[in-house]
Formats: C-alpha cells, structure tokens, sequence
C-alpha cells in the first residue's frame, strides 16, 4: 500500500536561502508522525507545500498519490490543513461557521447539515452551537479549527503548531481527539514545540534542520538505532540498594539512581535485552514490584540528533 | 466522515428549510449567505436601514405639507435619491472594503483557497452581498419614488435611468473598493489605506449628493433622456461600468491569488475580448454617421489600454512557476492559442504585439477615408496612434530591461512598475535640466527629447504644420519596425519555455 503522504527530494528556496533542502520522508494512514525542528528549520514551508498553498523549486508532494504539484484541486479534497492561527469571523455563531466552510467545500444540503452537526459534537462543540464564534476561548476556538479542517473528511490532516497556547486540560482533549482520528485511519502531519506531548501521541517522527531531515520513522526504532539512553524506573519490595548494586554490574546500564524504594537508571538497547535484565534481577531474587521503561523521549531524539543550527 | 466514527448525534442537526429553499441555498455562493447572515447580526445594516426609514418618513412629511404637486414630486424624487447615494456610494462599498480586509486578516482567506472556492467566487460572493444591500436599500425608499412619480414630478423613464445609474455606480464603486481592499498588503499601511478609503467614497458621496440636492443631476437628466444620444449614453456608460468591474474584478482575484499561480492570463484575455465589446458597442449604439471619429478614436483608446496592459505583462518574470508549467497545454493547437495568454514577460511582449497587430490589421480594413475639413479626427488619430505604438515599443523593451535588474519575485515585479515611470521621468527632466544649465533657458524641442513621448508628440503630431510630420514619419515607422523585430528572440524564448514544458508532460 503507498503511503499517505510522501515528500520526494522537497527543495524550496527563498532567494539565496534553502528553506528545504532535498527532503524526503513518508506519513501512513493511522498515524500520527510529529514533524519536529528548530525555529526556521523549513516545517511550515514543508507544510504549506503539502496543503497546496507553496510550490518546491524541486521535488513533489504526493497526497493519497495525487502530486501538489500537479493536480492542487484533487489534492486539496484529501487534506485538511489547519494553520498556527484560527481568525473567526465576527457575527457568526458556531453552526454558522461550520456551515459556511461546509458550503465552501460544496457539501450540499442535508449532507451538509448531518456532517456541520456531527463534526461540531465530534469536537465537542455541540453545547456551543449558538455561541458566537469570535467568543470561544483558546481551546474551544482550536475545536472549532479543526472541526472546519474535519468537514470534507480529509484523508490527511496536516496540522501546524495546534496546541500552541493551550492549557493542560484543552491540550489533553486536542491530543484525544487526534487520536481518535487516527485510530479512525486518518494520517496525521503534527508539528509542535512541545515535545513531550508529541512523544505521547505520535507513532513516529521526522526531524530536520536546517531544511534537511535529520532523522525519521518510528520513536522506538529511532532511539534504537541512535543508541539513545532510555530511563526506567524499578521498584522494589525490601532492599533497594541490593537491587543499585546489581544493575551497576551490567553492562547496558548507566547511571543508577537509588530513591527510596525506586531505583532509576539509564539503559542503552532493545526490548528484548530489558526482559533479559528484569529476568535477571528476579533470579537474583529481588522483589520487583514495578519495572517500567519510561515512554520514548521525543526530547532526547531532538537533542541529540540535531545541532542548533540556525539558518 | 466516512473513516472515522464521527455518527450524527441525535437533535443536534441545526434546523434545515424546506428542500426547494434547501436547493436554492445550496446554488447561492457561500460567501453571499455568510455575508448576509453576518449583516443582519451586525449593526451597520440596522443603522442604515434606520436612517432610510427616518428620512423617508422626513420627506414624506415635507412633501405632504407642501401643496405644489410638480415641484413636490420633483423634491421627492430629489431628496429620495440623496438619501439613496451615501447609502449606496458609501455605506455599501465601505462595508465590502471592510469585508475583504476582515478575509485577510489571519490567513482566513487561504483556508477560503484550500477549499473549493476560488478567489474569483471570493469576490463575486462579496459583490452579491453588496447587491443584496442594494435592493434592500432601493426596497426602503422605492414607495418615496413611486410617490415623487404619482405627484407627476418625474417620469417613469427618468426614475428607471437614475436607479440604473445607481445600480451600475453602485457595483462598479464596490467591487473598486474590493479590488483595493484585497491590494493593501502592507499592514503598516493599512490605517492609511481604510482612511483613502473612507476619504474617496465620502467626497464623491458628498459630490454626488450635492449635483442631486442642487437640482444639477435632475437637470442633466432630464437634457439626456431628451437627446438622441441617450442610448449611447447609457450604453456607453454600462460599458465603461462593465470594463471597469471586470478589471477591478480580475485586480482583486490576482491579489487572492498565491504568487505561483497564474495571475497573468486573465488579464491578457481580457485584453483580447476589449476589442469585441468596444467595437460591438460601437456598431450597436453609435450612429452610423459617427464611426468617421468613433472608430478612429476607440482604436485608439484600444491602443493606450494595451500599452497600460503591456507595462505589466513586460516586467513579470520571466519563467512559468512550477504550477503554471505543470499545466501547459499539450495539444498543438492548444500551445498556439495559449502561448500569448501565459504569464511570463517574454511572451508578454508576443501578446501587446499581437494585440497591436490585431489593431493594426483593423484599422488598415476599416480605417475612414480622409475628409476635407482641416481638422480631421481620423488623420489626427492614425499621426498620434503610430507614434504612440512606437514609443510603446522602445518604453516596454525598456521596461524589460529594467525587470532584469530586480529578484524574479512578485516584488521584483512591482519594484520595477515603479522604475519604469520614474525613468521616463527622468527622460523628460533631465534633457530640460542639461538645457536649462548649459544654455540658461530651454529653447526648444531638439533630438535630445526624443525620449520624451508628450513634447515628441506635441510637436511633430499634434502640431498644425504638416510638414513636421511627413519629416518625422519614416523615423516613426522605422522605430516601430525596429522595436517590434527587435523582440523577435525574445518571443522565441518565450514559445520554447512553453514547448518545454508541455513536451515534459507528454512524456510524463
């Protein structure tokens, strides 16, 4: 099956300035990639140019195999781009939005109706139908983005910096409703400065600097084959500092940390040497009441693979 | 949504019309109904319709008391009609200006681009709106109209033409108020822009209504609608109001457009279908005996209109976008008719050359034969038209030349639209100024203004003394001959790029 989306040898240039330098990765359906680089390292240019509203100097853009390049109209009715900032129009309510961007996408009567309705309660708007929507706040002002993004049912979302300037709980329903489209089959293109929060929901990743990939594919893999250290934390029933002495005998842990009765560490390698390592420290006859990788650090992919270059 | 389990939630479907006025709904153009629904939430629309309202019932009152019955239909009719034209000379274009800023702010009108709504249906849907206001307004004081008609005071051809005038003022002051919303780009700039604005509509609101209020509007009227020219007139004026939205129209659609689409060909179609509809209009509303001048000089304003045309098309850039290219026409046929059309300033110069060749053909078939008056429209025409086509020569290479020297960028573009004035500028001051301080006075036209096309003109064409011109012919038509063969590379290059491009699709 081809992928979703896939960026060809992308090269934009402004002037003398390379804003993407031969850049090539690929977003499947159901997933959720992160699209992660400094400041000015070409994401929203890349991104523009995936939603049809840029052209590459070279390279293409493929969308569901529909070049960007070539066929914009077809592309344009399997994606959904919701840009950094959502400006609602004054004396409109919520519905009346909706409704105006689903006659825009030529979604005609009853189709239309049925779909501003269950795009508005799939977002959770359905209480604010008749609030006006230059009214909401940060948060619902962000569901009614993407509700707008979700009316022609776009195969692709391409969605930059959504959850910049979101509180905790508006973020956490923003990440639930990305994933819920995901596990819907929809891909999604999520760019963000919050990292941590990225690491939570996507399934893989592309990094670039400086208009170049730096890496891509899925977090798990990547951290692998960068080498990167991965925190666990083990807790025990009884002597922890046993349990430090021994994890420092082996050779893919670092830095041991006893606290309390939790022991930290770093370790280097797959999931297979970690059950190795948990079988070990049973036999040995340590009480292991807890044994848990920390989740895949977006973070430490970023720092450690890119340089702070700036361009 | 048909991959994600998004179900219809129950009673929560906002409440539909009937299935005609769903059909009918569905055919109106989003913006249109968006608009409509923002004005009646918005306090504008309740404002004016309010001041109509008072005014009509202000006037109704004046009249009543007044017993004169013709001059208190006239009064009505005249004071209906004042309070009509700030309402639509400035309430309505303002509105739409406004409009169109609130479609730019934010990046809203990409997410209008993404979806299927071109920015040519943008601006449509903005012009319907305003039309919607219009007949609402007309609607308001149509009973003090009828009323100024049953007191005998006007006729009902006279309140048929004024409210066409409206109509066509109305649209055309709109969609120029549009065009210039959607060009002010710079932010910086913007409160200065809405005060232009503000200021323009509002003077020829208040001369308008003053030339209503002071009977001079009545008085003009009247003459017309008594004159065998009304028709062309009418027509002429329409026609000039067509022009004038069509071109507005394309102005505004150009800037909604993102700089890698084809911005160009609209304009350069448009160009080719002038001479049908001036022409047309010629042969359906002039008289006959009047085409000895009209044709000669409709050619002529063919001609400027071209030139005008051709400062833009001859400092685009150069080369297609990769959008642009990715659609060039494959067929042969196809190639031939689109080359001229396609953005680009090579083959930008193929197109005023064309379009010269066009007027020129034209004018060889039909042009009048001389007449014995001493002034003759159509020899002054042809003297002035040949030495305009050349100066438009040289003056668009030399713009081309000049786009060299900038970015090929949208910017690069209109840096040099600036350049090319201020280089004629200079061409017409600084020969004044080397005479004024070589010789302390300029003493008179020499070769050194040749680069001046107005004194150029003035002297050799405009000038009574024939012998002036037969002297400077040859060199006219030299220069013309010159300029035009000297583009001939330069269309060249222009049909290759497109013959690239659609050969590399084929083989794709």
């Amino acid at each position: 099956m081809t992928a979703l989306l896939r960026v060809e040898n992308l090269t934009r240039r402004y002037g003398a300035l390379r804003a993407v330098s031969d850049l090539s990765f690929e977003v499947e359906r159901g997933q959720i990639t992160g699209f992660v680089g400094p400041n000015g390292a070409g994401k929203t240019t890349t991104m523009r140019i995936a939603s049809t509203l840029d052209v590459p100097d070279e390279g293409d853009i493929f969308v569901d195999g529909v070049s960007v390049l070539v066929e914009p109209r077809l592309a344009r009715l399997r994606i959904g781009y919701m840009a950094d900032q959502f400006q609602p129009y004054a004396n409109l309510d919520v519905l009346q939005y909706l409704d105006f961007f689903a006659r825009a996408y030529g979604l005609k009567g009853e189709q239309r109706r049925s779909t501003v309705a269950s795009v508005a309660e799939f977002c959770g708007l359905g209480d604010f139908a008749g609030r006006p929507a230059s009214a909401l706040s940060k948060g619902m002002g962000q569901r009614l983005h993407l509700a707008k993004t979700l009316l022609h049912d776009p195969a692709l979302l391409i969605l930059d910096e959504p959850a910049s300037g979101l509180d905790p709980r508006a973020r956490i329903e923003f990440r639930d409703l990305l994933k819920k489209l995901a596990a819907g089959g929809k891909g999604i293109l999520i760019s963000s400065h919050i990292l941590p929060e990225l690491g939570e929901m996507c399934d893989a990743v592309v990094v670039i600097e400086k208009g170049q990939r730096v890496v891509a594919g899925a977090i798990a893999e990547i951290q692998r084959e960068a080498q990167l250290e991965q925190a666990v934390v083990a807790r025990v029933v009884g002597d922890a500092s046993a349990l430090a002495r021994f994890l420092q005998t082996q050779a893919m842990v670092r830095d041991v940390v006893e606290d309390g009765a939790r022991v930290r560490f770093a370790y280097v390698g797959d999931d297979e040497d970690l059950v190795g390592i948990l079988a070990d420290c049973v036999q040995q006859g340590h009480k292991i009441l807890e044994f848990t990788p920390a989740s895949a650090d977006l973070e430490d992919i970023f720092l450690k693979t890119t340089k702070g270059r700036l361009q | 949504m048909s991959s994600v389990d998004i179900s219809e939630p129950q009673g929560a479907a906002p409440r539909g019309p009937s299935s005609e006025a769903g059909g009918l709904s569905d055919a109106l153009n989003p913006i249109l109904v968006r608009e409509v629904q923002q004005a009646v939430k918005g306090r504008v629309l309740q404002l004016a319709i309010f001041i109509a309202l008072v005014a009509s019932v202000v006037i109704a009152s004046s009249v009543a008391s007044d017993a004169a019955g013709l001059a208190a239909g006239r009064g009505a009719f005249e004071a209906g009609l004042a309070t009509l034209v700030p309402l639509l000379l400035f309430v309505i274009p303002m509105q739409a200006y406004s409009s169109m800023r609130a479609e730019l702010k934010g990046g809203v009108v990409e997410q209008l681009l993404l979806s299927r709504l071109g920015p040519g249906r943008v601006v449509s849907g903005k012009l319907q709106a305003a039309m919607v206001q219009f007949l609402l307004y007309v609607s308001l004081l149509s009973p003090l109209l009828a009323t100024s008609y049953l007191l005998r005071g006007v006729d009902l051809l006279t309140i048929s033409v004024s409210l066409f005038f409206a109509l066509i003022a109305c649209v055309t002051v709109t969609v120029f108020a549009i065009s210039s919303a959607a060009q002010a780009v710079v932010p910086a700039l913007q409160p200065i822009a809405n005060l232009g604005m503000a200021f323009g509509l509002g003077l020829t609101t208040l001369g308008v209504t003053g030339a209503v209020l002071s009977g001079g509007y009545s008085e003009a009227m009247s003459s017309m609608l008594r004159s065998r020219e009304v028709w062309t007139v009418v027509s002429g004026a329409t026609l000039g109001s067509v022009i004038t939205i069509t071109l507005s129209w394309l102005i505004a659609r150009s800037y909604l457009l993102h700089t890698f689409e084809d911005k160009s060909s609209g304009f350069r179609i448009f160009l080719w279908t002038s001479p049908v509809l001036v022409y047309g209009w010629m042969l359906g509303f002039v008289e006959s005996r009047d085409w000895h001048d009209a044709f000669p000089l409709l050619t002529f304003g063919l001609l400027l209109a071209a030139i005008i045309f051709g400062v833009f098309m001859a400092t685009e850039q150069r080369d297609l976008s990769p959008r642009v290219r990715n659609h060039a026409p494959t067929g042969r046929m196809s190639l031939i008719v689109a080359v001229p059309l396609l953005p680009g300033r090579d083959r930008g110069m193929l197109c005023f050359t064309m379009f010269v060749a066009l007027l020129f053909g034209l004018a060889a078939t039909f042009w009048p034969s001389p007449t014995e008056s001493t002034y003759d429209v159509a020899d002054f025409v042809y003297r002035l038209g040949l030495t305009t086509v050349a100066y438009g020569f040289v003056y668009l290479l030399i713009g081309r030349w000049l786009r060299a020297w900038f970015p090929e960028t949208v910017k690069g573009s209109q840096a040099a639209r600036v350049a090319l004035p201020l280089f004629l500028f200079f061409c017409i001051v600084v020969p004044l100024l080397i005479d004024g301080f070589s010789g302390g006075r300029v003493s008179g036209w020499h070769l050194g203004h040749v680069l001046n096309p107005f004194w150029t003109m003035e002297r050799f064409c405009l000038g009574m003394n024939p012998a002036r011109w037969e002297a400077a012919e040859p060199f006219v038509i030299t220069s013309l001959a010159v300029g035009a063969l000297a583009q001939a590379p330069i269309w060249v290059r222009g049909v290759r790029e497109v013959a690239r491009a659609a050969r590399a699709r084929r083989s794709a």
